[in-house]
């Protein structure tokens, strides 16, 4: 109990922290404001433009609320890999090794703190540029089911940002990895275009792999939820949380054993 | 003459400096490179399936999306500076340019270099070469559109990063600008009404970057490249006189410190 006090209250400290600039905040968050638009211009003409109210599935109005969910999702994550990697580069990974906890938990309890405010704000801001384009938000189980949906996204971006932080103990330059995990989160998450819109081939390669259940799987649980989905997406989730725990732990592991500190 | 002389020594210290460190070179120019192919794969399965958006279709993506990927990249290598000049002038780091007979906008842009904006700036030739439009008078034509779209770019950056000498912190504000400048450049021009048009030539003048020199490139046309040529110099000029003015209000840190 007294270890999950600690990780509580590290959680705590960060997200205080970033409530201390309110400013920045606001205007991180209003990013979701032209993305919104651009994306309603373009989705209203590409409907307009097959004469359907209906394109698989999908209307105008539940495409618009998957993608503010996918935006909130995508804008909220922290820059949690480019931090790791400038701790290890840096050497002041070695101050946070020895203090009484464990550093991968440290860096979760850490980046949850910054991650929880960002996507409340995103989320309002995007609501509101959405309701006022397409129509009212999905009902209340759709929020439901998405919020489920968000930890193990969040747990799944940490596992791979960790990972990706943590690649600074074998190369000089972890950024090219950064970019390229963002947009393979973009493409294979269904983050610009839904999953739904894809060729059959290209959907089943998405769903065989992490990224559908870190966007696609919590945005369509927001706007078409169903029981089915719901223990699809989160049993997906489960199965590559574990999967990438394991390897998180064992680079850690591995990584620390590499580490030399000289000096203080 | 004199400036460009000092222009090309400050762009020769700056390609040693990141050149020290040749695997983080090579790893970030690749990197960006992949990242470019990967995020316009997204494009390709958007036209595979759509089509079109109003007459655009995904080789006039091809275009847009090279010229304005080569023009972010000409200005992350040569003015890289220009996306963090708001910050410059908040932590009175202008004071090292100021003390330099040197003209101080000028030295304060072009003092870093951005890796990865090889990678890009490679990217828009390699776009343009896969647009299926490719011809030798359209590659002159795109060399000339990237540079005017660079001057657009790197004009908007300065304009923006300016308000810190009224505002102070605007990082939030300078980021908001450029992701919207940048995705409204790249998404097809077709899209926006005469009202979103207006914005997109002026306030957040992304058409300058994108869609009007793909224009350009695609069709020679007197009146495209005059529309270039004049949007460029008066986002230049009114940047430069916004700057200067801005540096009348400049307060100094009085930090101590040193630019490497």
């Amino acid at each position: 109990m007294n270890t999950l006090r600690k990780y509580w209250a590290i959680f705590q400290i960060t997200l205080i922290n970033s409530l201390a600039y309110p400013g920045e905040l606001v205007g991180r968050s209003l990013m979701i404001v032209p993305f919104m638009w651009i994306f309603y211009q373009l989705w209203k003409v590409t409907f307009a433009a097959a004469g359907t109210d209906t394109i698989n599935g999908m209307t105008l109005h539940g495409t618009m609320w998957y993608l503010m969910m996918a935006e909130t999702i995508e804008l909220s994550r922290p820059q949690l890999a480019r931090t790791i990697s400038e701790n290890v580069k840096d050497g002041s990974i070695a101050y946070i090794l020895n203090k009484p906890y464990n550093f991968l938990l440290y860096q979760f309890s850490n980046s949850m703190g910054e991650t929880v405010f960002r996507a409340v704000m995103n989320a309002v801001f995007g609501g509101l540029m959405v309701w006022w384009l397409a129509g009212a938000p999905p009902a209340p189980l759709g929020w439901g089911f998405a919020i489920l949906a968000l930890f193990g996204t969040w747990i799944m971006n940490f596992c791979i940002a960790c990972l990706i932080g943590l690649s600074a103990f074998l190369v000089e330059e972890v950024s090219p990895f950064m970019w390229i995990y963002q947009k393979l989160v973009f493409i294979l998450g269904g983050f610009l275009i839904p999953l739904d819109f894809y060729p059959n081939w290209l959907q089943a390669i998405a769903k065989s792999l992490p990224f559908a259940y870190m966007i696609y799987g919590p945005s369509k649980l927001f706007v078409a939820p169903s029981v089915e989905l719901l223990v699809n997406v989160l049993s997906m989730q489960a199965v590559w949380i574990l999967v990438l725990g394991a390897i998180l732990t064992l680079s850690y592991r591995r990584g620390v054993a590499y580490l030399t500190v000289n000096g203080g | 003459m004199r400036h460009l002389k000092f222009l090309l020594a400050i762009w020769q210290a700056n390609l040693q400096s990141v050149m020290e460190y040749r695997v983080s070179f090579l790893t970030q120019v690749v990197g960006m490179m992949l990242n470019n192919f990967i995020y316009f794969a997204i494009w390709l399965i958007f036209f595979d399936r759509f089509k079109d958006v109003r007459g655009w279709g995904a080789s006039d993506m091809y275009v847009t999306f090279g010229v304005l990927a080569s023009a972010f990249g000409l200005v992350s290598l040569f003015f890289g500076n220009a996306f963090v000049l708001g910050d410059i002038v908040n932590n009175g780091r202008l004071d090292y340019y100021l003390s330099l007979p040197r003209p101080v906008l000028l030295h304060a842009v072009a003092s870093r270099m951005i890796t990865s904006g090889m990678g890009d700036f490679t990217y828009g030739f390699i776009s343009y070469a896969l647009s299926g439009q490719f011809t030798w008078d359209g590659l002159l034509r795109f060399i000339l559109a990237i540079l005017l779209a660079a001057v657009v770019f790197a004009a908007f950056l300065i304009l923006v990063n300016s308000l810190a000498f009224w505002a102070g912190v605007v990082s939030s504000f300078t980021n908001l600008m450029i992701n919207a400048m940048v995705t409204f450049g790249i998404y097809p021009i077709t899209l926006f009404d005469n009202y979103a048009k207006l914005i997109l030539f002026t306030v957040i003048p992304a058409a300058l970057m994108g869609a009007v020199p793909a224009e350009y490139i695609r069709a020679a046309s007197w009146q495209t490249l005059g529309e270039l040529l004049l949007g460029a110099a008066i986002l230049l000029g009114l940047a430069v006189t916004v700057f200067r003015s801005g540096l009348k209000r400049y307060e100094s840190g009085s930090a101590i410190q040193i630019e490497v």
